[in-house]
């Protein structure tokens, strides 16, 4: 005889409803994957989010679907699909995730098998999955886990349908089940689920959630990306960057961005420099009015690539240079951003990397397809820049036949040379100091030109160099003018400059502890070769930018980090990720071992709070019994006792059965709690298999709380304390 | 019509069906089962047909319960010549008054014997049907009703069906419950062998309840409170054996109403005014199996019974109870 099924069941088409609504969550959730990747499929998208929601509310919409569409679905589906792969046969990926797509957004509209629920499961399991390893954003793991609860629950639905489908059903109900009244069915549902075996089956979801998490931090890391190469089949095309190609104007383009393009932490914030340039690389040819990098500055980075994990630098290793770890964005440039010189950089795991040591720069061979993570130890950050080549003496190889252009060499017509010449007179800088030079031409351009991203250089003769007629003009002009007329004027006083380009500055998340560098913080400054010194130079001459030499009274560490501070909701969003790359990239375990370690002193510490204020809220006790004791605080505190020993024994009289009885006179169509209670104590003395005679009577007045009318029942509190004795008593 | 049966009507009516199952037992031996569904039919104002080889007691049983409740007593042998006018009764003319008058037959009784139903005609039997199921007989325009409480003993031979004319499912339908008497056990038989009495016109039994009595049973039967839960219980077992493969029909609406009715009454039997699930599971096999028939018919009687009896059990073995 079985003793299970104590309550209402759904029946099939009920069953039925609830299973075509999980198969459209799932639908949408995988559909909505395909925001995360650089896969052009926003029409489906859109598509997706209307038809998914629509159709699923409304089952009886599928029906609509005239027959004809069902049987050239498929055809026209493949020959999409062919058309598609032969416009990407390059990047196979994004043709099948938008097939992918077409089948889940086909599967929704349509009436559903078995086999066609379980098809949705696997293309939402494969764009989710894909999604996650493309994009190695957060947003994947909490669509991982709601999917995966989506989709058992979806299976426990799958499985009881089938199991009732099995026995003999009467014809024609097929279909009856798409008229959907749901609140109807909500309310079916809160009848039906035994809720504490809800709540168990999420607890323990979450209880794996939580170990696979646990698992996760513990693991020793390895590349998912890598080893699936999925990321090598779709190549991100950045709308914006910095690449070697990079024209004149093109850094207000990027400027125009205000997306992230890197995150850095800081191990040491107290050393925290003055003022942050992100430096990427440096033009050094000038030619027909723009700055590019001359082709053996080019090839200078080719020659010395390697397949390497760790790059080592020139700069000295001190205790004192803080760890600085770069979270670069996809898209943003395969140059890296760094401060200086540095001593050593660490990848998490190996890449392709040229470093030239002339110039400074670190190049990778292929544009990163997904976020690049790197460590660099040892970076110096100030002002000048030491290298070992000096002053625009890049070591070419000897085979090579192309020549470095000369840093102090102008290319122009015998006229702006003139003019240029009487500019430089006009600045008046004493010869022979770069930084003198570069405070006076500052100024002096500061004083010529406001600054200003619309700028409009004036116009002249067709072969007339521009930025010596917008330098001649009085218009305003973005970075890239001032740098650019900088170097015009150095060079012509003798100072070898180039251009540097890159990011300025960034913003502070005090939330994820991290600075944030956005596109929109690009800019371009100069680098001028100090002879005295025998290093380059940073100068900035746009104006509002410190000028030479004012770093020393700038302030630093802590105070720029206040000054630059971010606290808004997109910086809450953006700490997010940033926790999230913190946790997948690793460069060794010795993050894992300090997690483990913070475990612990976090463990101890609560562990001591919680002693400390035992021993508190002892002394407290003492001191209170210690101290004397009048009739006032006697009475009060029997009074309260006494309330207490009444509350407790009133509850056990009559509370609960009160109780009881005011949630069964509620519940009208719901499982009546008192008949549910005593139904649970039948049961408890069915199963201890007794035939005792004093269990007759108990079970008796059981069986009137179960089955007997409710206005004759007994005291129910009273005939299950009853039940718990006399089962008590029978077990000793 | 209230709710729920008070205490004092419950305690009532189970000393009613005590005295009178007392008082059976002086009779019939051993069939302490026979005797409580006998009474479960009676309360649930049903009627009963009773399979079983001829001489195991089944006139003895319906003489006793007629005895114990001191009502009119009726035996009608059927056979293949019966007429429906030998069961119902006939108008006859009346030279003196000038017109027809109605004699009644032998079916104004208040507990009727219909020995070996099966040899007669289906039209006599129609007859007897028909007023099992509206409690009157309809002559000539007129009607006229049986006694109150009206209780039809039905008896059929399973083994012997040589000249017969089986009985439908559909007037199976009509009859509350089917019992097997079966033989009595050694000690049971020795007793009765030890009586000296050979008809059971020499019973001797003492009335312990009257008409009344059992007519104000089967109201407060009726009144016997049944949970949405047991309810639903019973609807699942008439769905089950509807939806079960080897059966050839399930069970009709009437089929469930009787054995609600039955179960209410057993629980009034047992001095409870609510039912269980356990009252339930004890009726179904007498209410649900003369209703049902199997897709392979069996040549034997008995096996198919047997076979039936156990798709039953399974049935009830399958469904869950509502604890």
């Amino acid at each position: 005889m079985s003793m299970e099924n104590r309550r209402p069941q759904l029946n099939l088409a009920e069953l039925h409803q609830l299973k075509w609504l999980i198969g459209g969550l799932l639908a949408l959730i995988s559909a909505w994957t395909v925001v995360y990747m650089d896969v052009e499929a926003w029409l489906l998208l859109v598509l997706a989010t209307v038809a998914i929601p629509v159709v699923t509310v409304r089952p009886g919409l599928t029906m609509r679907v005239p027959r004809l569409a069902h049987r050239l679905a498929f055809p026209i589906l493949l020959s999409v699909f062919a058309i598609d792969m032969a416009g990407h046969w390059r990047e196979p990926l994004p043709p099948v995730i938008r097939l992918a797509l077409m089948l889940v957004l086909y599967r929704v509209i349509t009436p559903r098998k078995r086999r066609d629920d379980l098809q949705i499961i696997v293309l939402g399991l494969f764009l989710v999955v894909v999604g996650g390893v493309v994009s190695v954003s957060i947003v994947f793991a909490a669509q991982i886990v709601v999917f995966t609860a989506c989709a058992l629950l979806f299976l426990l639905v799958i499985t009881l349908v089938d199991g009732m489908e099995s026995e003999p059903t009467l014809a024609g109900e097929t279909g009856g089940w798409m008229q959907v009244e749901w609140r109807r069915l909500a309310q079916r549902l809160r009848e039906c689920v035994d809720w504490r075996v809800a709540v168990l089956g999420g607890l323990l979801f979450a209880g794996v959630v939580g170990l696979s998490a646990v698992l996760f931090m513990a693991i020793p890391r390895f590349e998912l990306g890598n080893s699936l190469f999925l990321d090598r089949l779709i190549t991100s095309h950045a709308k914006t960057g910095f690449s070697e190609n990079i024209q004149f104007g093109d850094v207000v383009d990027i400027q125009r961005d205000t997306s992230v393009a890197l995150s850095v932490d800081v191990s040491d914030r107290s050393q925290m420099p003055a003022q942050l340039y992100w430096r990427m690389l440096v033009l050094d040819e000038y030619s027909k009015g723009s700055f590019r990098m001359s082709a053996a500055a080019k090839f200078s980075l080719d020659r010395v690539s390697a397949q390497n994990a760790r790059v080592q630098g020139d700069a000295p290793l001190s205790a004192r240079t803080p760890v600085w770890t770069f979270y670069v964005e996809t898209g943003t440039s395969r140059f890296l951003p760094l401060l200086g010189a540095f001593n050593e950089i660490g990848f998490e795991g190996e890449k392709e990397v040229a470093f030239n040591r002339d110039t400074g720069l670190v190049m990778l061979r292929q544009t990163p397809s997904k976020m690049l993570a790197y460590r660099v130890e040892g970076m110096q950050s100030g002002p000048s820049l030491k290298l070992p080549e000096k002053g625009g003496e890049i070591r070419l190889n000897d085979k090579s036949e192309l020549k470095l252009p000369s840093l102090t060499e102008l290319v122009l017509h015998t006229d702006e040379k003139v003019k240029l010449a009487a500019w430089v007179a006009e600045i008046g800088a004493p010869p022979g100091s770069a930084p003198e030079f570069a405070r006076s031409a500052s100024r002096w351009l500061a004083k010529r030109h406001a600054y200003s991203l619309q700028s409009s250089i004036g116009s002249g003769p067709a072969d007339s160099d521009p930025l010596v007629r917008w330098v001649d003009s009085a218009e305003p002009g973005h970075c890239e003018l001032f740098a650019g007329a900088f170097t015009l004027l150095a060079r012509t006083a003798g100072y070898p400059t180039r251009v540097a380009l890159g990011f300025k500055g960034g913003s502070w998340n005090a939330r994820s502890e991290n600075i944030t560098v956005r596109n929109s913080d690009a800019h371009a400054w100069c680098e001028v070769y100090d002879k005295a010194a025998g290093a380059w130079l940073r100068v900035d001459p746009t104006p509002g930018a410190a000028a030479v030499g004012d770093s020393a009274n700038a302030p630093q560490g802590e105070a720029v980090l206040a000054r630059i501070r971010d606290d808004s909701w997109a910086a809450r969003f953006e700490s997010l990720r940033v926790f999230w790359y913190r946790r997948i990239v690793n460069f060794d375990q010795q993050s894992q071992v300090r997690l483990v370690h913070n475990a612990k002193k976090l463990a101890d510490e609560r562990l001591r709070e919680f002693k400390k204020t035992l021993r508190e809220k002892l002394e407290a006790l003492k001191a209170w019994i210690a101290s004397p004791w009048d009739a006032r605080r006697v009475a009060a505190w029997g009074l309260s006792a006494a309330a207490v020993v009444f509350g407790v024994v009133g509850w056990r009289l009559a509370g609960r059965g009160a109780w009881l009885r005011w949630r069964s006179g509620r519940m009208r169509g719901g499982p009546d709690p008192v008949r549910r209670e005593a139904g649970r104590w039948l049961r408890k003395i069915s199963d201890s298999g007794s035939v005792m005679a004093d269990l007759d009577g108990v079970r008796a007045e059981l069986e009137n709380l179960r089955y007997g009318p409710s206005a004759k029942w007994p005291e129910p509190t009273g005939v299950f304390r009853r039940a718990k004795r006399t089962l008590a008593r029978r077990r000793r | 019509m209230s709710d729920f049966v008070s205490a004092p009507v419950v305690s009532e009516a189970r000393q009613i069906l005590e005295r009178l199952r007392a008082n059976m037992r002086v009779t019939i031996k051993g069939k302490d089962d026979v005797i409580e569904q006998v009474l479960v039919c009676l309360v649930a104002a049903g009627h009963l047909l009773i399979e079983d080889l001829p001489g195991v007691g089944k006139t003895t049983l319906a003489y006793s319960l007629a005895r114990s409740m001191n009502c009119a007593f009726a035996r009608i042998q059927f056979t293949s010549d019966l007429l429906p006018s030998d069961v119902t009764g006939v108008s006859v003319y009346d030279e003196h008054e000038k017109r027809f008058v109605f004699k009644k037959g032998p079916v104004f009784a208040n507990v009727v014997l219909a020995d070996e139903i099966n040899r007669a005609t289906p039209k006599t039997q129609s007859a007897l049907l028909e007023v099992m199921d509206r409690a009157r007989v309809t002559i000539d325009g007129e009607a006229h009703a049986v006694g109150a409480p009206f209780l039809v003993f039905a008896t059929q031979n399973p083994v012997d069906y040589e000249g017969t004319f089986p009985l439908p499912e559909s007037q199976m339908d009509r009859f509350l419950m089917r019992l097997h008497m079966g033989y009595p056990e050694a000690n049971d038989e020795l007793e009765i062998l030890r009586a000296p009495r050979t008809n059971y016109d020499a019973i001797v039994l003492n009335a312990v309840a009257n008409r009344d009595d059992i007519l104000r049973l089967q109201v407060v039967a009726q009144q016997v409170f049944i949970e949405d839960s047991v309810l639903d219980y019973v609807l699942k077992l008439v769905t089950a054996t509807r939806t079960e493969a080897e059966f050839k029909a399930g069970v009709s609406v009437r089929g469930g109403l009787a054995l609600k009715h039955a179960a209410q009454a057993r629980a009034l039997l047992l001095g409870r005014d609510f039912v269980l699930p356990e009252d339930v599971q004890t009726l179904i096999v007498p209410v649900f199996a003369h209703r049902l028939a199997l897709v392979r018919q069996s040549p034997d009687a008995l096996e198919e019974r047997r076979a039936i009896t156990a798709i039953l059990r399974r049935i009830t073995a399958a469904v869950a109870l509502p604890v």
